[in-house]
């Protein structure tokens, strides 16, 4: 040993003392970089798109945080729900690289996967270099990933939303003052309805009017489904009895409780009218019912929460996620992933429930804290455990019918086969009778084989 | 040689034709090869998330027979003609009668002039929020009006009976300005000597306009009516705001049908098909329009 140290030169020693202090470096790869160093992905702008809702739109402002992490520039931008599956289904088809990260919508989840749309993540994920272990890609919630892998269990999207439709009352008040509890199933709430309907000015009853999305557990709950047994056999069953009397009980309700124009009321003008207490009960999205509890709300010490109520074949709570996912002909993927990484980590989700309220998040870790659970409880009432037992629900597999790469088709169909009923164009046998016809139509065209 | 071979009308139509080619490459590149492309893709089932239905031209008729036998497409194109039919009356009705109102030299009619202009120039997505909060019942200030006075409005857009209308008073809304510009240019152009000849005569003022004003801006008035005819096929950016085609499907035109079936549904095939349909049926509109105005024209010369 002696003779080996005394081999080596001062040359040598120094060249060794120089290399060593690459190595801290070559560990930290991917990792953020030390204040003043150069930034690993400096001078690459990534071109980033999501439908708009509350955590898109939050990210918007610690844009500058992720840059002066990692040096990469981002250009953002949230438009409405459909303008943005619109474009990005289109970018996507293209195989363009317009995008580097967009959202992987729910509906268009089989779609965009099967047709080999997206970017498999699992190569990242599994690489200790791009994500470390502590990332913990395990903690996001089984249901929430489930519909952004395909058949082999590829992952093709980290969800940042899982969202249910629960049961709101935003004047619970006058529910307790004439005797009622919140309904738990479609008689009681047609019974809670004739009487708090108009009581103090407040119309008993409103909904989203995206009927392909909010009217689905009625139909479900009065035993009717979409397909016959999606996502194998895609045989429409809209013109069954079960669909026509769901039908028939949904526009009752609007018709009878909702507000003046009620079958026009879009997401925000659901929330806003249950915020100023304008609106009695709602079945409304989680992520925009936990708005009831934060500033500006009218209503938080008189709403009250539940899971949507049950039909005469059981509960059925829509559930719905959205994840980032990577273009398959997105440039700078590294860069992609490193959005995603920050944009999902566990620090930065805690830190918007925290500061903003954001709800409906996809982190076990995060659910489970005492934390967010504090967050969620409104006037005393846990909608985060209303979350969780709803996302349980959806595992039995009901919401297979959403995930199919022709929902689109039927999605359209029911909207305007409710309408119609809604309306009073048609009955509702003979509404949904056409949507049948319409939906074969148009999967046939779309090349389903029955 | 060749100057001496061809003759001077052959070497000038050579000339003016070498002179033409860069412009005409330029529109065959922008406007030609888009609409070969779109009767190309017609012919195919192209669906895209089956990328092998590209160039599939093993049933160039399908979409089309498809469409013969498609009632939604069948009746998009009678909402269509409702809907064109009126805006363009409309739209003819209130720009001559606002050009006729303003026809003058005074301040107050300039600047009134400039006011009524303010519709057309607007983003029509900006027109379409706009008068989506005119029909929103909780805030519509037109709503809360009709409500005070003891007459309250249903919602417009949300009623089967109303939609189209509510989408016929928006679009009339927007674009009679456009009548009214043509129109006020017209009458300005009128000379002075038949008028004051019509006074003298003791015409009144219906007589003035019947007799002696019309003839002048009648010519305008087609043409008025032939841009806004064609344009309002186009009618898209107030049903996407307003109704999404609904309710139900009494506000879904030809180009919103198409629309749909080839952003919302990929099935971009079919959706061209729809386009080549719309693109003939106004060339055909077109040319009965000339047809019937140059008979016309012919026999007032």
């Amino acid at each position: 040993m002696a003779t080996a140290r005394s081999r080596i030169s001062r040359r040598q020693m120094l060249r060794v003392g120089a290399g060593s202090l690459f190595i801290p470096f070559s560990l930290n790869a991917g990792k953020a970089p030390a204040q003043g160093g150069k930034k690993p992905f400096e001078g690459v702008t990534l071109n980033i798109s999501c439908w708009s809702a509350t955590y898109p739109k939050l990210i918007a402002d610690y844009l500058p945080e992720f840059t002066e992490r990692t040096g990469i520039k981002v250009n953002y931008d949230t438009p409405g729900f459909p303008v943005y599956n619109q474009r990005a289904d289109l970018e996507l088809s293209t195989k363009g690289s317009g995008f580097d990260v967009l959202n992987v919508t729910f509906i268009y989840t089989s779609r965009w996967i099967g047709a080999g749309w997206l970017t498999p993540l699992d190569p990242y994920i599994k690489d200790a270099n791009k994500t470390p272990a502590d990332w913990d890609y395990a903690d996001f919630l089984s249901g929430s990933l489930q519909p952004m892998k395909d058949k082999a269990g590829a992952v093709y999207g980290i969800p940042w939303i899982s969202d249910v439709l629960m049961a709101a009352s935003a004047r619970f008040d006058i529910f307790k003052a004439n005797g009622l509890g919140m309904p738990d199933s479609f008689d009681e709430l047609d019974k809670a309805m004739q009487v708090v309907n108009k009581k103090e000015g407040v119309a008993g009853f409103s909904v989203e009017n995206h009927w392909g999305w909010t009217f689905i557990p009625f139909l479900q709950g009065f035993g009717g489904n979409i397909f016959r047994n999606p996502p194998d056999d895609l045989m429409p069953t809209l013109d069954t009895p079960e669909v026509a009397a769901a039908a028939e009980y949904f526009a009752k309700l609007l018709n009878s409780y909702g507000p003046e124009a009620a079958s026009g009321y879009t997401y925000d003008q659901v929330t806003e009218a249950l915020r100023a207490g304008r609106v009695n009960f709602s079945p409304h999205n989680h992520a925009f019912c936990a708005l009831m509890g934060q500033e500006g709300s009218k209503v938080t010490k008189t709403s009250n929460f539940a899971m949507i109520p049950k039909g005469p074949k059981g509960r059925f709570p829509g559930v719905a996620s959205h994840g980032w996912g990577i273009p398959v002909g997105a440039k700078n993927k590294d860069a992609s992933w490193e959005f995603i990484k920050w944009s999902m980590s566990k620090d930065f989700i805690a830190r918007l429930t925290q500061k903003h309220g954001l709800g409906s998040v996809t982190r076990k870790s995060l659910i489970n804290s005492d934390a967010y659970k504090q967050r969620m409880v409104i006037n005393g009432v846990d909608t985060g455990k209303i979350f969780l037992d709803s996302i349980a629900m959806s595992e039995q597999g009901y919401m297979k019918y959403r995930t199919v790469h022709v929902y689109p088709q039927a999605n359209a169909q029911i909207n305007q086969a409710v309408s119609r009923v809604v309306s009073g164009q048609m009955k509702a046998k003979e509404s949904f009778a056409m949507a049948q016809a319409n939906t074969m139509a148009d999967l046939k065209r779309a090349g389903v084989k029955f | 040689m060749p100057v001496q071979r061809l003759g001077w009308v052959a070497y000038r139509q050579r000339s003016f034709m070498a002179g033409m080619a860069p412009a005409l490459m330029v529109l065959a590149l922008i406007t030609i090869a888009p609409a070969v492309y779109l009767v190309l893709t017609s012919l195919t089932p192209l669906n895209l998330t089956l990328p092998n239905t590209a160039w599939d031209f093993s049933n160039p008729a399908g979409n089309y027979i498809d469409l013969l036998e498609d009632p939604r497409f069948t009746r998009s194109v009678w909402v269509q003609v409702k809907l064109s039919v009126s805006t363009v009356i409309l739209q003819l009705l209130v720009g001559l009668g606002v050009a006729l109102l303003l026809n003058g030299g005074t301040r107050i009619r300039e600047l009134a002039r400039s006011g009524f202009l303010i519709p057309m120039v607007l983003p029509p997505i900006v027109v379409g929020i706009l008068w989506k909060v005119m029909y929103a019942v909780d805030i519509s200030p037109f709503h809360r009006f009709m409500a005070y006075i003891g007459l309250p409005v249903p919602s417009l857009i949300t009623d089967p009976n109303w939609a189209l209308f509510a989408i016929v008073i928006a679009e009339t809304w927007e674009w009679f300005p456009f009548t009214m510009l043509m129109v006020l240019a017209a009458l300005q152009m009128i000379p002075a000597s038949p008028l004051e000849a019509a006074r003298i005569d003791g015409a009144n003022n219906w007589q003035i306009f019947r007799f002696v004003m019309f003839p002048y801006i009648q010519s305008t008035l087609v043409v008025a009516a032939i841009f806004r005819l064609i344009d309002s096929i186009k009618a898209f950016p107030l049903i996407f705001v307003l109704t999404d085609g609904g309710p139900g499907d009494v506000t879904e035109v030809t180009n919103y049908y198409a629309y749909r079936q080839a952003f919302t549904f990929s099935l971009w095939g079919y959706g061209s098909a729809i386009a080549t349909l719309m693109v003939a049926g106004i060339f055909v509109l077109s040319w009965v329009i000339d047809r019937l105005t140059g008979a016309a024209d012919a026999e007032a010369d």
